[in-house]
């Protein structure tokens, strides 16, 4: 294999593992207790809700990669999927919470949102974190689920043009990078976040370089794979 | 316009249904087997004093367990495909009459295998709590269990078959989808599962979980754990809780899949469509390059639509609804 190919491979590896993580970050996650109304975003884990964002968009990227050969065109594809997935659900969840439970969207991390400068306080729930899915993190949510489908269509081409992996080969090899670094963000997460304007968003810098390392591995390992294997892949 | 064409956004349609009824019940499934997010509050409840009459099934969260009997169903499906189709050349899809339901027949009996050893396990883990394990629990909602999964993993697996295919379906068989049925299996696995563990829970751990608390308002933490145990007529089981978010949880969880689904693969046959892609398919070339253009743009436009309707829905819901006035 050639050298380039072994860089050009690692750093795209490397990139959608840090875009990974950044968009773990920026994804609205409530867990169990937003099931609840108790706290505020999607009600379901980190991991979860990104490999289902990504897995929307990878099957998009990959009809794409069939017909297209451009780098932009399939991780812009992929990254579109993975948005449209998340602001359907964020919606619906919210048509669910208004109607279903009668509950107002409502951040619990800020007074006002800082994007409509609605206030929030007013319509929260007394001991609950927030509920529902507001404006802000609506917002934050959608740039999260755009930069996670970008992340694993980016991989996912690097795979399939670079290292010459099959297509199914590389759909899985990239979904398991993008689920460690999902998990390391995870960690870094502990449970609930809004998104960009919650205070635990701060720790971001901890989980980039945990994500570069793992990236860097990963990466290193597609190569001798790669390299190894040769044609049989 | 060509008869390919039309066939290839007929199978989109059917697609998109499919989804549909699927998420439905994966949404029902975790409900009649109390399974992900709300489950907790199950688990919490005799660790608070109320024994209960619940299903307690977690095998895992839903779009691992979803991808596991997806893929199971879909990889039995695809091997017994390889063995059928020569038997009928010309009729493939005499085929996948037979295979796909015997593959999801198997994932299901695997379902309701982890879901007995899942209730037992938990529930004989809260023996300490005086919570007991109700044989009539077990046996009466293993086959409403088996029942919906079967529906849902018989509607994915039947999607990616279709994806699989779509090339061939209507004519065209470069279309295909380059993913093998059993990795399409797992893709759309997991996604459904996301969906029904993200949208469909809240119906039940937010409405019905707590019935006799104040409608309206965020659960509290005080009132964790200690969830509605009576229903309408007698002490409340998860049969009463699936009826009762079929109503609304339910179809709410499948219209999100549906409309991803419909949605995604919209987008991209319009943009094949509007960048002149359809039916000569010129791959790798510009005409390419611009079927992929549209694609995104489309997608960016339904985004936007999407981003606008939140803003607007909101704004409505705190206006219609009004500030909190409990205590």
């Amino acid at each position: 294999m050639e050298p380039v190919l072994m860089i050009l491979i690692v750093g795209y590896v490397v990139i959608g593992g840090l875009l990974a993580s950044l968009g773990a970050h920026l994804l609205p996650v409530g867990g169990a207790p937003a099931a609840m109304g108790t706290a505020t975003g999607i009600a379901t884990g980190t991991v979860q809700i990104m490999l289902g964002a990504v897995m929307t968009g990878l099957f998009t990227a990959a009809s794409v990669a069939t017909f297209s050969d451009s780098l932009l065109l399939v991780s812009l594809s992929g990254a579109v999927g993975a948005t449209v997935m998340m602001c359907v659900v964020m919606f619906m969840a919210n048509i669910l919470y208004a109607f279903g439970c009668g509950i107002v969207p409502v951040s619990g991390r800020v007074e006002v949102d800082p994007i409509t400068k609605e206030p929030q306080s007013p319509y929260k729930t007394p001991q609950t974190d927030g509920h529902g899915v507001p404006n802000v993190v609506y917002i934050s949510g959608t740039i999260g689920g755009f930069l996670a489908g970008f992340a694993g269509a980016l991989m996912y081409y690097a795979l399939l043009n670079y290292a010459h992996f099959s297509a199914g080969l590389a759909a899985i090899v990239a979904l398991s990078i993008f689920v460690a670094n999902a998990i390391l963000a995870a960690y870094n997460i502990r449970g609930t976040i809004e998104g960009f304007h919650d205070p635990k968003f701060k720790r971001l810098p901890k989980a980039l370089i945990s994500s570069f390392a793992v990236s860097l591995l990963c990466g290193i390992v597609v190569v001798l794979a790669a390299t190894i294997l040769g044609g049989a892949l | 316009m060509p008869i390919e064409v039309v066939l290839l956004f007929a199978w989109m349609l059917v697609i998109a249904f499919l989804a549909f009824i699927a998420c439905t019940f994966e949404d029902l499934e975790s409900d009649m087997g109390s399974q992900s997010n709300p489950n907790s509050q199950v688990q919490l409840a005799a660790q608070v004093g109320q024994v209960n009459r619940f299903f307690n099934k977690a095998i895992s969260g839903e779009p691992l367990s979803n991808a596991m009997y997806c893929v199971t169903a879909g990889t039995i499906a695809w091997l017994l495909l390889r063995q059928f189709e020569p038997l009928v050349p010309g009729e493939e899809w005499k085929a996948a009459v037979l295979a796909i339901p015997i593959g999801v027949l198997a994932a299901t009996m695997i379902n309701m295998i982890f879901s007995t050893t899942a209730h037992c396990g938990r529930v004989a883990g809260q023996k300490r709590f005086q919570q007991p394990i109700y044989l009539d629990v077990l046996y009466g909602h293993l086959i409403p269990i088996g029942a919906h999964a079967f529906m849902t993993t018989l509607c994915i697996t039947c999607i990616a078959y279709i994806q699989s295919n779509i090339g061939t379906l209507s004519g065209n068989p470069a279309l295909n989808h380059p993913f093998a049925l059993p990795l399409l299996g797992f893709i759309w696995g997991i996604t459904v599962g996301a969906i029904g563990s993200s949208t469909g829970d809240v119906h039940y751990g937010a409405e019905r979980e707590f019935q006799d608390r104040p409608f309206g308002e965020g659960k509290r933490v005080v009132y964790h754990g200690k969830i509605t145990r009576y229903a309408e007529c007698g002490v409340r089981t998860q049969k009463d809780i699936a009826g009762f978010c079929a109503k609304f949880g339910g179809p709410v969880t499948g219209m999100t899949f549906g409309l991803i689904i419909l949605f995604e693969n919209w987008r991209s046959m319009v943009g094949m469509q509007l960048g002149g892609f359809l039916p000569a398919l010129p791959a790798f070339t510009a005409t390419g390059d611009m079927a992929a253009i549209f694609g995104i743009v489309l997608g960016l436009l339904i985004v936007a639509a999407l981003m606008v309707g939140n803003l607007v829905f909101v704004k409505w819901v705190r206006k219609k609804y009004g500030p909190f006035v409990g205590v």
